[in-house]
């Protein structure tokens, strides 16, 4: 009996996977690596998030919770204070979003590499796996109330300068990039 | 004709059916020159055809309740097998050798998933009672979860550095998905029918017992035969829906970035994505 529950468990993952390889994903979500993008930075928004890190600074500083709930009425502040964990929910959702880009930028260089170093791709996965983790976790504590917005105002410094470095970083490879293609070509 | 006596008339149909159906795939495969894109899976289908025809001709010479018949069938399932886990590794090999450097880590990994799996097929195979019948079942079995296995960590490769297996290649594998997954279903079935209620009278000494059980072991093995040829059909229905349009060429290859960016922006992304999780983690401190 213990089988055949394993065994239809096992079709019902089976089919899921069937169905998620018959349904052609969309283009413009998923595109084979055939090159790296001349226009990477605007395909790959590292930077996506970093034009409103000064507001979302502001918004979720100490001072600003802490004159809102001496001025205003308490219902006004507990309004605020929830609107102001929606902000921080979304603004971490952005946090998410920049981390998949830059490991996908990770991917797309090893998927157009040479060679790749098992270690390094081993590694990557393996953070990967545990963003996803913590970021389940975080999300959990911040939607309960049980984490002080102010924390995540070290994440906003972390996510500014990676986004500053990681738009140097893509531009000189597309330099790098055109060079060797010009210089293969002229050779 | 085969000798229908011994067949219903539904196992002829399916039977015919088949047959046909594996006729029309290997006419699409030959008019959309299908070697030329994927020889392997092209041949897998001429095998298919050829064991086919030879199934039938043994169950016509010999009777389709005849010793031979039994083996004949039981040996082409096995080749099927070992054919079909060829034209998956050529699935493995088609997108991905365009990337040599992912090509170079997953080959590796693919292949030892593959013996892995393998070894377990012997393993588990390795003191069934002496029928050829379990060892085939066990083996097939056993390879078709390999098959499952690997095409899933094809499809998760394929995802996380976002390539993606053109129509044709997707279909084909979903097609082999299919009958790999079914059949992993029906052949546990029937192997806990062999193994559970059957297995007693496999033994030496339940010969007597043994011939007295032999109209509902048929009547199993009919059934279960029913289902693995309708879930083949089907099959063979993705197969030639696959190949309905003519075979694109193959695409160029894409053009490689210099081994030193990789060198250089590879750690340095890793150690970034490692400060992301080192913040994450102080959040989560009390």
């Amino acid at each position: 009996m213990s089988d055949l529950i394993i065994v239809i468990l096992f079709a019902i993952a089976l089919s899921g996977i069937l169905l998620w390889l018959l349904i052609p994903k969309h283009k413009s979500s998923r595109t084979t690596p055939a090159s790296f993008p001349s226009d990477a930075i605007g395909a790959l928004p590292t930077a996506k998030h970093f034009a409103y890190f000064p507001q979302i600074r502001q918004a979720l500083s100490a001072d600003d919770s802490r004159y809102l709930m001496e001025t205003a009425p308490s219902h006004v502040a507990k309004l605020a204070l929830r609107e102001r964990r929606a902000v921080a929910r979304g603004f971490l959702k952005g946090l998410h979003e920049d981390f998949s880009n830059l490991a996908r930028l990770g991917r797309i260089v090893a998927a157009l590499s040479p060679e790749v170093s098992r270690a390094q791709e081993t590694e990557r996965l393996v953070l990967t796996l545990k963003f996803q983790v913590l970021y389940s976790l975080v999300w959990l504590r911040l939607s309960a109330g049980k984490l002080p917005l102010e924390q995540l105002e070290h994440l906003t410094g972390l996510v500014e300068r990676l986004a500053t470095r990681m738009d140097t970083a893509m531009a000189e490879i597309s330099a790098l990039s055109v060079n060797q293609i010009r210089s293969g070509l002229g050779a | 004709m085969i000798r229908s006596e011994l067949m219903n008339s539904l196992e002829t149909l399916i039977l015919w059916l088949t047959v046909v159906s594996l006729m029309v795939l290997f006419g699409f495969v030959s008019a959309r020159k299908a070697q030329r894109v994927l020889p392997l899976f092209a041949a897998y289908s001429c095998m298919l055809l050829t064991s086919a025809i030879s199934v039938c001709f043994v169950y016509k010479v010999f009777g389709f309740r005849s010793l031979a018949a039994y083996y004949c069938y039981w040996i082409s399932v096995l080749l099927n097998a070992g054919m079909r886990s060829v034209a998956i590794g050529e699935l493995c090999r088609y997108k991905l050798r365009a990337y040599p450097g992912i090509w170079g880590l997953c080959w590796r990994l693919l292949t030892g998933f593959s013996i892995l799996f393998l070894l377990h097929a012997l393993i588990d195979t390795w003191g069934q009672p002496d029928r050829l019948a379990i060892y085939s079942l066990t083996l097939d079995r056993d390879l078709d979860i390999a098959s499952v296995a690997i095409l899933a960590a094809l499809l998760l490769i394929h995802n996380y550095y976002g390539l993606s297996l053109e129509p044709l290649q997707r279909t084909i594998a979903a097609g082999i998905f299919f009958v790999c997954a079914t059949d992993v279903i029906s052949n546990t079935i029937l192997r806990g029918f062999y193994t559970g209620y059957l297995f007693p009278f496999f033994a030496a000494n339940r010969t007597s017992l043994w011939f007295a059980l032999k109209p509902y072991f048929d009547r199993i093995n009919d059934i279960w035969s029913v289902i693995h040829l309708i879930c083949f059909l089907t099959s063979i229905g993705i197969w030639c829906y696959a190949l309905r349009k003519p075979v694109p060429a193959q695409g160029e290859a894409p053009e490689l970035l210099p081994a030193e960016v990789y060198r250089e922006l590879s750690p340095a992304i890793n150690m970034r994505l490692a400060t992301f999780n080192e913040r994450l983690v102080d959040l989560l401190r009390p």
